[in-house]
């Protein structure tokens, strides 16, 4: 019985990890201040 | 002790088998796309080109033709687009800007490329347009699909604006890495001059030039080195062949707009295989590491757990054996009953019984 809820835990923690990572891997910021380039950078 | 270790490992175990799946099928098609706000540049070079002189009509030889490409993704815009069809998806606007060995502009190609960030499957909206025309992409452009696969895809020429299929021509080896190798060839094609021609030449617009009678025609065969996993191409290269013809039956002797061999600068190069080569291994660990090797070491530690468990009951019954009520746990638990002491040696011949004698005894036995 507590080998089955010991899973259960294991289980329930996956799931909730999973379903976090999903908004949390959407943070996305805003759009690049840096303009379209009219002149190739020097090459290094 | 044992056993609390045991069902640590089958909650480790159970966490592990499930985690690698969800990963799998669950957050990696959720998870895995092209960034709606990304900024990248790449610097193009054709080596011993020939450029038009448009003030003479004629091609001129030039040392290095460039072209600097720059995509920047439109977040505002992906955003709005998502609150209203819940879609995630890429609004890139991109500019191709090429210069010739003077450093002079030659033409500048403005695009608005829309995409699903997932699938990577075109997107209408957002004013997607090629040099301010709104246009209707289908296939793919710039990159290719996460999970690429060895077929043929359409890819969207922004010259013609049209779709034609690109050819999977097999598997290559690139600095170690297993890459898939495309190719794609436009047959000479009557296009459209760019909106924004050479400054400096007085009167020069795509109107005035069509109206002397000229056509653009255009050519190309395009090769990628495609990274499957993440669908980006590491290299690039392109034969491009522009020719301003005259109408059929005019006599007139085409002229070279641009020919080159267009490749990548190598410090770009550089730069993208390594951020290619790192983002490959996020996407491995979401596809393959993780899916696999979290269920095998969640079957390792369920493994370890079942042994730990045994080993316990084991001692458990041998305890019992010496008089303990067996109860699994190694440590003896709540009902472990005491193993009867043994009474004190008998006193000696001679010695007198003191007050702890058998008294005492009886009391231990009895408690």
């Amino acid at each position: 019985m507590r080998a089955l809820l010991a899973a259960a835990i294991g289980v329930a923690v996956a799931l909730g990890v999973a379903l976090v990572m999903v908004p949390l891997a959407h943070q996305g910021g805003p759009t690049s201040p840096k303009p379209l380039l009219t002149s190739a950078p020097a090459h290094p | 002790m044992r056993r609390r270790l045991s069902l640590v490992l089958v909650a480790l175990a159970a966490f592990l088998a499930v985690l690698g799946p969800m990963v799998r099928w669950y957050d990696y098609p959720r998870v895995v796309e092209v960034p709606a706000n990304q900024y990248q540049t790449v610097v193009l070079q054709a080596k011993d080109a020939t450029l038009i002189d448009y003030s003479t009509l004629t091609g001129v030889p030039h040392q290095t033709v460039t072209i600097v490409q720059t995509l920047k993704g439109d977040a505002a815009a992906a955003a709005a687009e998502k609150k209203r069809t819940g879609r995630d998806v890429v609004v890139w606007d991109g500019l191709s800007y090429v210069l010739g060995t003077d450093g002079k502009m030659i033409s500048s190609i403005p695009e608005v490329y829309v995409f699903d960030a997932h699938t990577q499957e075109p997107v209408h909206c957002c004013g997607e347009s090629v040099d301010g025309d709104p246009v209707t992409r289908t296939g793919i452009e710039y990159k290719f699909p996460f999970d690429t696969q060895p077929r043929d895809y359409q890819y969207y020429d922004p010259q013609t604006r049209t779709s034609a299929p690109i050819l999977y021509q097999g598997t290559r080896e690139y600095r170690g890495m297993k890459v898939y190798y495309f190719t794609q060839t436009i047959p000479w094609t009557r296009v459209v001059f760019p909106k924004t021609m050479p400054a400096g030449i007085t009167g020069l617009t795509p109107a005035s030039i069509t109206a002397l009678g000229y056509q653009r025609w255009y050519t190309t065969t395009r090769e990628f080195w495609v990274d499957p996993v993440t669908g980006a191409p590491v290299n690039g290269e392109e034969q491009h062949h522009e020719e301003l013809r005259f109408a059929k039956g005019s006599g007139k002797a085409p002229v070279t707009v641009f020919e080159g061999d267009v490749k990548i600068r190598p410090d770009y190069l550089d730069a993208t295989f390594r951020q290619i080569s790192s983002q490959r291994q996020l996407v491995l660990g979401m596809t393959t590491y993780l899916p696999w090797g979290a269920p095998v070491l969640g079957a390792v530690l369920l493994g370890l757990a079942f042994l730990f468990e045994a080993r316990g009951r084991s001692r458990g019954d041998r305890k019992g054996k010496r008089g303990s009520v067996g109860d699994g746990d190694e440590d003896g638990g709540a009902r472990q009953v005491p193993p009867p002491q043994r009474a004190p040696a008998a006193p000696l011949l001679g010695q007198a019984v003191g007050p702890l004698g058998l008294d005492q005894v009886d009391q231990s036995e009895a408690r």
